[in-house]
Parts: structure tokens; sequence; C-alpha cells
């Protein structure tokens, strides 16, 4: 691949252009390390858009593929570059082009990372919900290519409700601003909303607009253990039941809260079997009544305990620890892998009854943390050791986990995307028909196969995992 | 014993989360993935433990170009100890020639602190050595101790005893530091005890690489402090405390029989200023109006408390008021000898954490770490650059 580099050189500075395989490892792969991956035969970190069209117009010409990537903290693979080629950090790509306080909107390259974005606009007393909990590294970009979620999407949506136009490098170097500075267009196609969630394989996203809500001044939040998980899913069928809308809503199981606990004084008790963290924003007056509310339902429903936070950096010690509860599961098992199952809220109990029967039958742990307000658990897979039996079986009970929860109504995939991780499921959930239509979607924009090539279906029988 | 097969296993718990992108230094200035903790422990891994690829220039470049701030493992939730593999890796694969200033500095003046004298007066280092560049500190004209030494009793009841670890940057750079500290702590009532012989605590030599020259060092101290009748022993630099609380140790075997010893200052070790605020104030400070800013240390993992420390203590001086940074914890790239040989990466750390500084509006920037010091000194004129120790000394007049 010299001949790439040295083409590469070219078009691109000397501080743009990787290519010794120890500068590139960490490019193998994202937080899925234990799926396939591979380290491209080029990195290329382009600074501009037009940088990135004439790369695209290179590979086009080459028909070598391209693997676009924000941070590399996704959790499906979707950035892995599993054919090789060129893997296209967007990273530089870091302004804050414009935030427009007046008509709400904002307008960013792909690379920004969210946390910098989010104490931006707040400090402008705007507000943008969406929040994967990986804000601290990961890009607006690879939040729109995955259409990211996270503990918000109960109150607030996720990405592609924020996102209302971009600026994409289609794969032959052509560069289109489908939506704009609007939160209303009804122009034909939706390309914007086509591209969000596209996971690269459409074309390179190189600037997004984005729409802002007005900053809540209040918050706080509550936590409460609660006896059994048919309890968990009562105090959130009453609290929502009573009018109470949490801008986040999670369940976290007690292995979760084993490792979390740590962070906590005094530790949360560690014997409760579902464990609810809430926040809720909004006034003044609407948090306080929001929060009583709260508090009295819990009590009255007879929660193992319940904590009302007042102090904001007690609560961040909380949300934090929530944030990090993935790494951190690692230091007490080999290997965790997470799934991203999304089912009707009121199915909560259920799915956790069924986890636990899965893992029970299987032999398999199962930890299980996730969006208890919009319904998006994360079952994860926990390894003691990592071992070829154990492999099989976890396979056959995410497997089982899969069935469950769309047999409940539910889907895949929540907020991850598919990647190479879920591909194997994707005809469960949208059938022949629809991958079909996708496939000539992306053939309409990559007649060549060179965005991101191997990603969200089957390529001949393989996941490529 | 920070031997890299002794990592083997630890290392597989990164997850490749990629949060350590949020904190580290050397990525967060060159924004490519090739210079991040994450990267650098798949080099180690793929070179030197499991050899699947060469251990080239390139590999060591990028192990080298870690700072070794610790940054990425206090971010870290999947808790590796990275900063102690890349040492581990460091030792493997053996120091290529440090040359000129660097060697001087490791080789002879750290380990040697009468040394100084015999450079003469005050100057520079760089001056002394015809090295061509500003951004060397000046030495101070009398080292701290050639002024202190042996014991120093407040006057009144004697609440606590105290032993003092003098760090480098104080003995040579700052000795202000050091006399701010025997005067603060007398004045609260508290004993100090400044043990002969001392030498670095050893991070500079560990941070090389050199295993050997660390573990001379804390022998040495180890010695000198063990066996003292103290209720605490305190330091004015945070590598040091670090050195002391976390690495110590790692530089000998688990069985050797010094380890004992270590484990004793490990137990009392604390920074003045935690120290303090620890006891608490035996004197309430009289009101000082400064308006001042806090960067904080990057070797502060070793410690809950010693971050927040100068904030609460200093909180104390009637008049005296925080300004925070928009980032406290933001690293500045001097990071002990780093500077040195990697200037180009170090000053652009520097530049992104000036722009910090000079948004924030205060009369004096307080640092607990020497290096920090002075690097940032370097940059910002228009106002003191200091510990916060000496805040807290100037308060009570002394």
């Amino acid at each position: 691949m010299q001949g790439l580099v040295k083409d590469l050189a070219t078009l691109l500075g000397p501080t743009q252009i990787l290519s010794q395989p120890e500068e590139m490892l960490a490019y193998a792969n994202d937080a899925t390390h234990y799926f396939k991956s591979r380290i491209p035969d080029a990195v290329v970190l382009p600074h501009t858009t037009e940088e990135v069209a004439k790369i695209m117009k290179y590979a086009f010409a080459k028909q070598i593929p391209v693997t676009p990537r924000g941070a590399g903290s996704g959790l499906a693979g979707g950035c892995t570059p599993v054919h090789g080629g060129i893997v296209m950090d967007l990273k530089r790509l870091n302004q804050i082009i414009e935030i427009d306080g007046s008509n709400m909107t904002a307008r960013v390259e792909t690379g920004v990372v969210l946390k910098r974005f989010q104490d931006t606009v707040e400090k402008r007393k705007l507000f943008y919900p969406p929040d994967p909990q990986s804000g601290s590294v990961c890009t607006i970009g690879g939040n729109v290519a995955t259409r990211a979620g996270g503990p918000r999407g109960v109150k607030y949506g996720t990405t592609g409700n924020y996102v209302t136009g971009l600026e994409v490098v289609l794969p032959d170097g052509s560069i289109i601003t489908p939506g704009g500075k609007f939160v209303k267009q009804s122009v034909g196609y939706d390309i914007t909303h086509l591209m969000t969630g596209s996971e690269g394989t459409l074309g390179v996203i190189t600037g997004v607009n984005l729409r802002l809500l007005p900053l809540p001044e209040a918050n706080r939040t509550v936590v409460v253990v609660c006896e059994t998980v048919e309890q968990a899913a009562e105090i959130v069928a009453e609290i929502t039941g009573r009018g109470a809308v949490p801008a986040m809503l999670e369940f976290l199981t007690k292995i979760a809260i084993t490792v979390m606990n740590q962070y906590f004084f005094p530790p949360l008790s560690a014997d409760g079997e579902g464990y609810l963290f809430m926040f809720f924003d909004g006034t003044e007056a609407q948090v306080e009544y929001e929060t009583k509310l709260v508090d009295e339902i819990c009590r009255d429903m007879k929660a193992k305990e319940v904590r009302v936070i007042e102090d904001p950096r007690v609560a961040e010690v909380y949300w934090s620890a929530r944030a990090n509860v993935y790494p951190m599961i690692q230091t007490i098992f080999e290997r965790a892998t997470t799934e991203d199952i999304t089912v009707p809220r009121n199915k909560l109990p259920e799915l956790v009854r069924a986890v636990q029967a899965i893992a029970a039958a299987e032999g398999v742990m199962i930890g299980l943390a996730g969006h208890a307000g919009d319904g998006n658990m994360h079952p994860s897979v926990l390894f003691p050791q990592v071992t070829p039996e154990a492999l099989e079986k976890s396979e056959i009970a995410i497997d089982k986990l899969i069935r469950a929860g769309l047999d409940m109504g539910g889907t895949i995939s929540g907020e991850h995307g598919i990647g190479i991780h879920k591909a194997k499921y994707l005809a469960w959930e949208l059938g022949d028909i629809q991958i079909e239509l996708m496939k000539r979607i992306k053939q309409a924009f990559d007649p060549r196969g060179i965005m991101n090539p191997g990603k969200i279906w089957m390529e001949d029988g393989d996941n490529n995992a | 014993m920070l031997r890299l097969e002794d990592y083997e296993k630890i290392i597989q718990k990164c997850s490749h989360c990629s949060y350590c992108q949020s904190t580290c230094p050397s990525y967060l200035t060159e924004q490519s993935e090739s210079s991040v903790a994450k990267n650098r422990l798949l080099i180690i891994k793929e070179t030197l433990m499991h050899k699947n690829l060469p251990f080239t220039p390139r590999a060591q470049e990028i192990l080298d170009s870690c700072l070794l701030c610790t940054n990425c493992t206090q971010t870290c939730s999947s808790k590796v100890p990275i900063d102690d593999i890349i040492i581990a890796a460091r030792i493997k694969t053996g120091q290529k020639g440090v040359g000129g200033i660097k060697q001087f500095v490791m080789g002879k003046m750290l380990t040697q602190r009468g040394l100084t004298g015999a450079l003469g007066k005050a100057g520079s280092l760089a001056q002394k050595l015809g090295i061509a560049t500003k951004e060397i500190p000046q030495l101070a004209s009398k080292s701290f101790d050639k002024m202190y030494s042996g014991t120093y009793t407040p006057t009144g009841t004697i609440k606590k005893r105290v032993a003092y670890f003098v760090g480098c940057g104080t003995n040579f750079i700052f000795p202000d530091t050091g006399e701010a500290v025997v005067k603060v702590l007398n004045h609260n009532g508290i004993e100090v005890i400044i043990p002969k012989g001392q030498v670095c605590c050893g991070i500079p030599a560990l941070g090389e690489g050199d295993l050997e020259g660390a573990r001379s060092m804390v022998e040495t101290n180890v010695n000198l402090f063990a066996g003292l009748d103290v209720d605490a022993i305190v330091t004015d630099c945070t590598s040091c405390g670090m050195m002391f609380k976390e690495k110590a140790a790692k530089c000998l075997p688990d069985d050797d029989p010094l380890q004992e010893k270590i484990a004793a200052v490990t137990a009392k070790i604390w920074e003045v200023t935690d120290y303090l605020q620890n006891q608490g104030l035996e004197v309430p400070p009289e009101p000082l109006d400064v308006t001042w800013s806090y960067h904080v240390p990057c070797h502060r993992g070793w410690s809950p408390t010693v971050k927040d420390a100068p904030r609460q203590l200093l909180a104390q001086i009637p008049d005296a008021k925080l300004k925070e940074f928009d980032n406290p914890e933001q690293c500045c790239g001097g990071a002990g000898t780093y500077f040195m040989e990697h200037r180009e990466i170090a000053e652009k750390i520097r530049a992104s954490r000036l722009l910090d500084l000079n948004n924030t509006v205060s009369d004096a920037v307080l640092t607990q770490c020497p290096v920090c010091r002075f690097y940032i000194g370097f940059q910002v004129t228009d106002r003191e650059v200091t510990h916060p120790i000496k805040i807290l000394a100037r308060a009570y007049g002394l």
C-alpha cells in the first residue's frame, strides 16, 4: 500500500497521514475491540470539508474503502475498517461555527466533542440534550452517524430529533447540504434524516445544524433502591402516570451498583434487586414539585431507600459513575459485551425477568443497566473468563435475548447502531424486503461500495464480527 | 516491581472506551489517536508483550511522547495503571542516550545535592551548560538545604511533629516555598524536622525508565525518614508525594526487607496544604486582599483531598478570593524534564493551557508543582505564579 500513502501525501500535509502499523493500532476497532479488528492501510486526518472531498474523490477513483471515524468510542463496531483501506479520522474538524441564540440553533463541524459543545451552549443558557454518556470524548458527527441516544431520551428524544441539516461529502467527492437552519422542511425525501444513523455507509458527515432548547433553570437527582424489579417498574409507572417526566430515568441492577458503590457515600444498600437513578429538570417550582411527588410515591410504595440529592456536586458523582459503568465493569470481569434492546416501557419487568431466565438457563452472567424511561436496556454478558465454551453460551444467550426483545414489540438497537455487532440480527427485525430496500438506497449513494463496507447487514452470510 | 510481564493481564482491562481522549494532553494537542493512552497500551501489548510487531523507533517515539501526567490513569474507569505500564515499558526498552542538560540534571544534580555549590552562585543552568534556551529555570542563589536543616521548633506548645521531605524544585529553584512551609507549620504549633542527606524522590529517574536510579533514591530517603518519631511526613510537591505514596514500593521486589520501611513512610506522607487542611489551622490567618486562581497539578491522584486542600485552606483567609479557571486541572506541558526533550509539543500543550489562564483575571496563579510553577511562569509575567503555602505565609505576616 506504499502507493496509497504516496498518493495521499499529494493530497494532505505530512502530519495528516498515518501509515505505520504502530501508529494505527487504535484505529483497528472501536470499544468493541473483542470483535474482528483490522489495522487500516492508512489513516487520514483532514482539517476541512474540502480535504475530505479530495480524499473521497481519490478513493472513489481508485475504489478504496473509506471508514469515517469520530471518537472511536462506539459500541457496535461501526467504525472498524473491516475491509482495510482508509480510515478517515474526523476529529480535527472541530470548530463550533455558530450558536444562534435568537433562532435557538447551532452549526458545528463534525468532530466537535459533545461535552465541549454542551458546555459552550450552556454558558449562553441554551441546552442540547442528547447525551450518550460518552460526552467527554464522543463527537457530534459520530452521534449523528449512529443516531446516538442516552438517558435523556425519555423526555428529550435522541440526536435525530435535534438534527435539522447536514453537510455531507458523497462517495464521489461532491458536497451536499440537505436540510438547514430551520426546524421545519417539507421538500422531497428527507436526506438529512436518512444520513442520520447511516453509520458512515452513505457518505461522510462533515457539518451539522442542530436545534437547541432553553437551559432548564433547576434540576434535582433522586436515587431509589427497590426490593424487586417489579417494584422498580411499578414506581416508574406510578411516577409517569402521575405526570412527572424525568429528564433521565435509569435502571440498574445489583452488579452495576457493586462496582459503582465505591464512589457513593454512604454506599447504596447492596441488597436491592433494582435501582433507579432519576433526574428532574425544569423551573425551580416544577422540579420541587416533581421531586416531592417522587419521594412520596417511593415512600408510599415502600422502596428500600430514597435519596433526594440537592447538592449538584454530589449528584455529579452519581451520574459520572453511571456514565462510566461500562468501563468500570471491566475491573471485575475479563470481558463485557453490551446489547441495546429497546422495548415498550411497560414491558420492562418482563424483559428483566426474561434476561434473568435466559442467564440461568444458559449458565451465563448478564448484568443489566439501561434507560428505564424509554425502555432501552443494555443487558451485558459478563465473562469472568473468556473461553470458547463461554463464548458459545454467550452467543446462544444473546440470540435468545434479542428474540425475546423482538417478541415484546421491541427493537434490536435503541441507540448504538448495528455496525458489525448486530448485523446478524438485522433480518430478524427488518425482514428481507426492508433490507433489500436499504441495499438499493446504499447503491444509489455509493455505487462503488467504498463507504464503510461490511456494515449493517451480513455479507455472504458473514457479519464480520 | 514494574516488570512489564506483570501487567499482561491488567492491560487486557482496557475496554477501548476511549475516555482517555478526554484528558491526555498529548492526544488533545496532536488530535490523533496514535498519541493517546489507548494506543500506547496497544503498542506495548503488540510489540513488547505479544511481539506481533517489531518495536520500531516510531513506537519508541510514541511511548516517549507520554508526559506521565497520570491523567489517563485517573480517568480510566477500568482502572488500568497506564502510567505504571508505560514506566515498565521504558524500563524494559532501556533509555536511549539522554544528553546535555537533561543528563546532567538526571545524573548528578538530583542525586548529589551538594553539587550546586560547585556551580557557583545564581545563574541559569542553561548558561552554565551553554545551552541556548531561555526556558530553563533559574537556580536560586542558595539552595534550601544550605539554609535549612535540622529541627525547627515552634514557640509555645508543640501540637505535632512532622518531617519535611524537600523536593528538588524547592531545594534548587524555589527555596522560598520551603521557607514558607517551615514558618507556616511552626506558626501553627508544628515542629519541623528536616533530615540531612535527602536526595531526589526518584520520580524523574523512574519516568526515564531508570529503575536502578529510582530505587537507590528511594532507599536513601526511606532510610532517612522511616525511623523518625513524627506524626507525618510532609512535602510541598505533589509529584514527590505521588512518588512516595504510589511508586516507591514498586521500585523494589515485594519481599524486599525495605518494604516495611517504605510502608511506614507511605502511611505518613502528605502534601503540606493537604496536611494543614486535614489538621485544621491552629491560628486563623489575617485578612489578605488577593484574588487567586488555582492550577491543579496533574499528580493529584494519590490523595483524594489534595486538589481541594488549597481551595479550602486559603478560603480561611479573609478577603482572599478564589477565581477558578474554566479547566483548573488542564496540564501545562512542563511534566518534569519533558519540556526540555519535547519542546514543541510541550509548548503546544502550554499554549492551550494559557488560553484559560489568560481569560481568568486574578492576582496570582497558585500550584503545588514546582515544574508547573516555572513552566507557566515563563509565560505568565503579569502576575505572581507561586505555591499556595506562600499566600498563607503572607496572610500570617511571616
